[in-house]
């Protein structure tokens, strides 16, 4: 009994501390700097984020990002800034509303037509196998199965 | 709905031809992202030689170049020639020429400017915030900015004498008139 009592009292404890870790909290300053810096791409690397990068340009581009929270700017007003100077270009992830975001749209466009044609593919043969043969097609098959049973014997 | 697959296969052929042409047909020393054809980024920065600080803002009304450079970029040593050329021929005139250190010491910088010959005004950007806000990827670039504060072009990697001379005369009032 006192085992039990002990596993459930440790179970709550888990269950609580993961709750208290995953609650919905104001993000700090670093962890915003963070997160916008995960989403901006190094220019001076190849497929980096200025997170990831330990460049010269990655540093001077995470003083900045750190300086514009710092002065109270909303994480949009500063992927503004970096949009205004790079262009789209310089997020990692492109906005899905601009000429970008073809990128997102081009694949689902494709599923959506895959779907369509093999969807059209089964209708057609749907409606195919359901009807009945026309006499033209019954003498061909019925001249078919004479050839082959005078063909065994 | 053979021919409707038949069209739509022919139309995306089509548009995947025509956007091939298209990204062909672009100079990649000439990205057209971010900065062109919106107004220049102010800024005021140190004069790499000690006299003081320098301001995009005192230019107001003339043609500004403003050239980003590095010692140890060795494109910016092979452009060098090009722009001092073409600094001496618009010296005194309504074109300035304006030089901006990237990433490096001030010495490593002023000593290069004495090196290369290099007359025209140079700034350091310790903090690379010029460079950040114009969009730069790396040295050499050049912008060309319109007496009306608007960047009217960009050239990304060693630029020469033609291209300079092209870029200042199509945005000088003196040459449109």
């Amino acid at each position: 009994m006192r085992t039990r009592v002990v596993l459930f009292a440790a179970v709550l404890a888990v269950v609580a501390a993961v709750a208290f870790a995953a609650r919905p909290h104001e993000p700090t300053a670093d962890e915003r700097v963070d997160r916008i810096t995960a989403e901006l791409r190094c220019p001076v690397c190849q497929g980096l984020s200025v997170k990831d990068s330990g460049s010269e340009t990655a540093r001077q581009m995470r003083d900045l990002v750190a300086q514009r929270v710092q002065q109270g700017r909303t994480d949009a007003e500063i992927e503004a800034e970096f949009r205004g100077a790079y262009g789209d270009w310089i997020l990692l992830s492109p906005p899905f509303a601009s000429w970008s975001g073809i990128v997102w749209l081009v694949p689902i466009a494709a599923i959506a037509a895959g779907l369509a044609l093999a969807f059209a593919r089964v209708r057609k043969r749907e409606r195919t196998d359901g009807r009945a043969p026309t006499p033209g097609e019954l003498a061909a098959l019925r001249a078919r199965v004479a050839q082959e049973e005078a063909a065994e014997g | 709905m053979n021919r409707i697959v038949r069209s739509l296969i022919v139309v995306a052929l089509l548009g995947l031809v025509l956007t091939l042409a298209l990204a062909f047909r672009r100079d990649p020393h000439d990205i057209r992202t971010g900065t062109v054809g919106k107004p220049a980024p102010a800024f005021a920065a140190a004069r790499l030689d000690g006299t003081g600080d320098l301001s995009l803002g005192q230019y107001a009304g003339k043609v500004v170049v403003l050239n980003f450079f590095a010692s140890w970029c060795e494109p910016c040593t092979q452009e060098n020639p090009a722009l001092v050329r073409v600094y001496e021929r618009y010296r005194g005139t309504d074109v300035v020429m304006i030089g901006v250190n990237y990433q490096e010491t001030r010495d490593n910088g002023l000593g290069y400017v004495h090196r290369m010959g290099i007359g025209w005004p140079t700034i350091a950007d310790d903090d690379g915030r010029i460079a950040l806000s114009y969009g730069v990827f790396g040295p050499p670039e050049t912008f060309f900015i319109r007496p009306d504060g608007v960047i009217a072009g960009r050239h990304i990697g060693p630029i020469d004498e033609t291209t300079l001379i092209t870029g200042i005369e199509t945005i000088r009032p003196a040459a449109r008139q």
